[in-house]
């Protein structure tokens, strides 16, 4: 085949186990790869528990992967939270992804547990089950820096082999699968790591139209001041968003009761430049290089992370920011979910936490040692013992990221609506409500968006399986993406056909959760949104979203999913 | 939708880009909502069902030069590919269905939702452009005008090289000439004078001349940006922003970096930052006015060159009655390396098959004059290399 390998290695850790499998061709022309794939291939396990031996957890890459097409050398993990119960993808960059397609791979399913700490390991046609007994414990960085002669890591630190709730799976330094809990799913199953390397090529059907869409592509990015612009997230990372929100007031601030931090500055992207002389790095292979590392090589933080550790801890010391964001990735943590956590828990207890004591709250929830055992829940548990359920800022238990929905009420329809609970990325309004791209539209309004918002999740869904990264659909399109992906696989692909593919995706997600008790009463904000404004000023008005107009376009979307208004599906 | 659909309906109008009594707009909420209910309808409706997008856009341009190139397209043809630099990055090319083949209204919902599934934007021969939006009806209203804008530029070039070829040619660019060769008037047109300093005067001045720039028909109001620079700041036009809307969407930009909200300003802000760096100007109007775009993609070494990408590769500065044409591509590492140099020297740069930035030391008034004096000399030298070609 061009582009995909059109094979599955199905592992089971209880039995060791492994043998490779074709995948159907139907199966991969109408899924695509990555969340499209391991979402059809966990189709068949809807009831079973995140932590049963039997749940798989699922690595998949796209067609795309191993090629030069830009940003698409990234992978997905499939499985089930542990952390909101829906099913779960998350997308990275990092070498890993590339590796396992090399490997003759488009997917990895791994089932079973392992009696004893354990990694795999695949190199080429080969793979084993083999001993991690001295690695359990270590950090992700270290895991890593031990595996690493057998090829490209993915790794859980301590956080996963406790069971955090909302643990990463990390490749590389700073790369990860997170927010969901997926790392904790590893390590029920004594999955240390995942190790994979191989040679194998990924083979294009024509070249010249994979060129056309490519030039087209770069040309588009250049010509993105979000991408390449001399304040774009090439230049700054994502903490270019920073000022950014806190001029259109929609900065999550002291757990969402305000919406305006005015020390964000000090932490935004020029301080974070120039305080840790900021230097470029990227996921394998792209072009926009957004990652930024110190000048040790150190990841910084993302956007999320910055603020979540920053404003919506009432907190402005940088330092403590950066320190917090780096224990995340070598322990294993999921940066928003544990510092909405920490947020939450301070807010409950009556004050927000100093920035030393925040720093030890996240080591203690990897470790579970202290109150970070209850922490290690994640906010919306924590929030229920404590008896204050209100104060956790989430959407089906997954933690809200750092755009206040008073702010964009796109983004607070998309927070609602997303298969994986409160999720930027499912649909990223910010697009067109912030960022003006591919147009801009009213972020105080909820006219139109309910099918906004449908459509950007059917596109970013494809992205997801495409393995593209979300930041090129900021200045590309399905439209030259489809060009590249026909130029690879051969295969003839629109951007409106794979907007059904996306569409397709989407639906089977929201069928899984609603087979799994899902409904209209888990598309809901955290009450505040709709009872306590933002913070006013500067000629903006952030008043409480309207619950009827915003409960209005649910309905709508329902109708235009062919849901009911239940949220679900009739049959 | 509903006032969107006003909205652009009156845009369209008011830009001259569409015939009256010819736009329809086909909007999809929870319901289809139709803005002239006739024969086009079920054609439509059966062409949304098979796409993902929020509404379609049909309206009759006022110029008869996209007809006009597909008449003059070779039977094979299927396509129109744009010459101008800012349609070929955002729309690739432009299908087109010529007349001969619309069949029943069946299969031409078939074949204008297969183009549709792949493209923006397509030309139905006879009958108009139709044009998708997939998050507003204004991307259907932008896919629409830059439509007009590739094929005016296209069609002019077309005839400047081979000459008349269709019956009636020659009579309606007569037409065209007499209804477009009216004289900008600026001097009605009130410019505050400079140095502006005041944060509000400055904004409202930007609007002001913004607004100039498309209502003297300089400029279709979705292409291009201005700037003025005072004190450390940059105060920039945001990406996406019509130019005769831009009340609310002015970024303050600190020349230093040291804030990043700007980073919704235009994707040419390097441009400006540069000029403003190198020279004493204070203000820049950067648009694309068609007999500019035009004038700036004629090069009488063409034949000879080896270059084949003269937009992007051209490493020569030419020149049209001493205003400088360089060449580069859109955003970083093109036209911010190219453009400032011959701004500092010449206080006006065109780029090849892009536009026009013109440059002002104290207000608007220079810059804005400058742009009009360009596209007055390129519109005058244009028919009379035509006249001069026929």
């Amino acid at each position: 085949m061009f582009g995909w390998t059109g094979k599955i290695l199905k592992v089971d850790l209880t039995s060791g186990a492994a043998h490779r499998e074709d995948i159907p061709e139907d199966i991969l022309l109408g899924s695509l790869g990555g969340r499209g794939l391991g979402v059809r291939l966990m189709r068949d396990f809807y009831g079973l528990d995140p932590f049963h031996p039997d749940m798989p957890l699922i690595f998949a890459v796209g067609p795309l992967c191993g090629t030069s097409s830009p940003t698409s050398a990234r992978m997905s993990a499939v499985s089930r939270s542990p952390l909101t119960g829906t099913i779960y993808d998350s997308s990275c960059g990092g070498l890993f992804a590339h590796k396992l397609k090399a490997a003759g791979l488009d997917a990895l399913m791994i089932t079973g547990k392992s009696d004893r700490p354990a990694y795999l390991k695949v190199t080429g046609e080969e793979s084993s089950v083999d001993d991690a007994s001295s690695l359990w414990g270590l950090d992700t960085l270290d895991t890593m820096t031990a595996l690493m002669e057998h090829g490209s890591v993915a790794a859980i630190g301590p956080a996963g082999e406790n069971g955090v709730l909302f643990a990463n799976i990390m490749v590389n330094a700073a790369n990860s699968v997170g927010r969901g809990g997926l790392g904790a799913v590893m390590g029920a199953k004594n999955l240390k790591a995942v190790v994979v390397d191989g040679g194998a090529k990924t083979l294009i059907a024509d070249e010249e139209v994979f060129k056309k869409g490519r030039e087209d592509v770069m040309r588009l990015f250049k010509a993105s001041p979000i991408i390449f612009g001399e304040l774009g997230i090439s230049e700054f990372g994502t903490p270019a968003l920073v000022d950014l929100m806190k001029q259109r007031r929609m900065t999550p601030t002291a757990n969402f009761s305000k919406t305006y931090f005015e020390a964000a500055s000090d932490y935004a992207g020029p301080a974070l430049k120039r305080t840790y002389q900021a230097k470029k790095e990227g996921c394998f292979g792209c072009p926009i290089r957004c990652k930024k590392v110190d000048s040790c090589g150190k990841a910084l933080p993302e956007y999320e992370s910055a603020s979540h550790f920053g404003a919506l801890n009432n907190n402005s010391d940088i330092h403590s920011i950066v320190k917090s964001n780096e224990l995340c990735n070598a322990l294993g943590m999921d940066t928003i979910s544990m510092a909405s956590t920490i947020a939450a828990y301070g807010e409950a207890k009556g004050r927000f936490f100093a920035p030393d004591e925040i720093i030890e709250l996240v080591k203690k929830t990897a470790l579970r040692e202290g109150g970070g055992d209850d922490l290690a829940l994640g906010s919306a548990r924590v929030c229920a013992v404590l008896g204050v359920p209100q104060l956790s800022m989430s959407v089906k238990g997954l933690e809200l990221p750092a755009y206040d929905p008073r702010g964009a009420y796109g983004m607070a329809l998309a927070y609602a609506t997303s298969n994986r609970g409160g999720c930027h990325l499912r649909a990223y309004p910010i697009a067109n409500e912030i960022l003006r791209k591919p147009v801009a539209t009213d972020r105080f309004s909820f006219s139109g968006k309910a099918r906004i918002i449908k459509i950007a999740e059917d596109t970013n869904a494809v992205a997801d399986s495409l393995l593209t990264c979300k930041f090129a659909i900021l200045a590309a399109s399905l439209e030259e993406y489809a060009h590249i992906l026909t130029g690879v696989t051969g295969v003839e692909y629109s951007a409106q056909s794979l907007l059904k593919i996306g569409e397709r995706i989407v639906k089977e997600e929201r069928r899984f959760n609603c087979d799994n008790g899902f409904s209209a009463k888990d598309d809901m904000l955290p009450k505040r949104f709709f009872t306590e404004a933002g913070t006013s000023g500067d000629g903006i008005e952030i008043p409480p979203i309207d619950e009827s107009r915003f409960i209005e376009e649910l309905k709508k979307y329902y109708k235009m999913r062919g849901l009911n208004a239940n949220g679900c599906f009739e049959q | 939708m509903r006032d969107q659909i006003e909205k652009y309906t009156d845009k369209l109008l008011k830009d001259g880009l569409a015939m009256p009594g010819s736009i329809r707009f086909y909007a999809l909420d929870d319901e289809l909502i139709v803005s002239k209910d006739d024969d086009w309808k079920p054609v439509f409706e059966a062409v949304l069902e098979e796409l993902s997008v929020v509404g379609l856009l049909l309206a009759e341009p006022t110029l008869p030069f996209a007809d006009n190139l597909i008449a003059r397209s070779s039977d094979s043809d299927t396509r129109i590919y744009p010459k101008d630099s800012e349609v070929k990055t955002f729309l690739h090319d432009i299908p087109f269905i010529r007349r001969s083949a619309l069949g029943e209204a069946g299969e031409l919902a078939k074949a204008i939702a297969t183009i549709l599934r792949e493209r923006k934007g397509l030309i139905i021969e006879g009958v108009g452009f139709v044009a998708t939006g997939t998050v507003t009806l204004e991307q259907a209203y932008i896919t629409y005008s830059s439509i007009f804008h590739a094929t005016f530029i296209k069609y002019l070039l077309e005839l400047l090289e081979h000459g008349w070829q269709l019956p009636g040619e020659q009579e309606a660019l007569e037409r065209f000439k007499n209804d477009w060769s009216q004289p900008y008037d600026v001097e009605k047109l009130a410019f505050r004078d400079g140095p502006l300093t005041a944060r509000s005067e400055i904004i409202e001045e930007i609007c002001a001349v913004g607004r100039y720039t498309v209502e003297s028909g300089l400029v279709d109001s979705f292409f291009g940006n201005i700037s003025l620079f005072d004190d450390g700041i940059i105060y920039i036009s945001q990406t996406g922003a019509s130019l005769d809307e831009l009340e609310g969407l002015i970024d303050p930009v600190p020349m230093d970096n040291s804030s990043t909200y700007g980073i919704t300003a235009s994707s040419e802000l390097p441009v400006h930052r540069r000029i403003y760096e190198t020279s004493n100007y204070s203000t820049i109007v950067h648009g694309h006015p068609k007999f500019s775009v035009i004038m700036s993609m004629l090069c009488e070494k063409r034949a000879a060159c080896e270059i084949a990408d003269c937009g992007k590769d051209c490493p020569e500065t030419r020149f049209i009655n001493g205003v400088p044409i360089v060449s580069g591509e859109i955003g970083a590492g093109g036209i911010a390396k190219t453009v400032p140099p011959v701004v500092k020297e010449h206080g006006r740069a065109l780029v090849y098959g892009h536009g026009l930035f013109c440059a002002g030391t104290n207000d608007f008034k220079d810059a804005f004059s400058g742009m009009v004096q360009v596209e007055t000399l390129c519109r005058k030298r244009y028919f009379e290399m035509l006249a001069a070609n026929l």
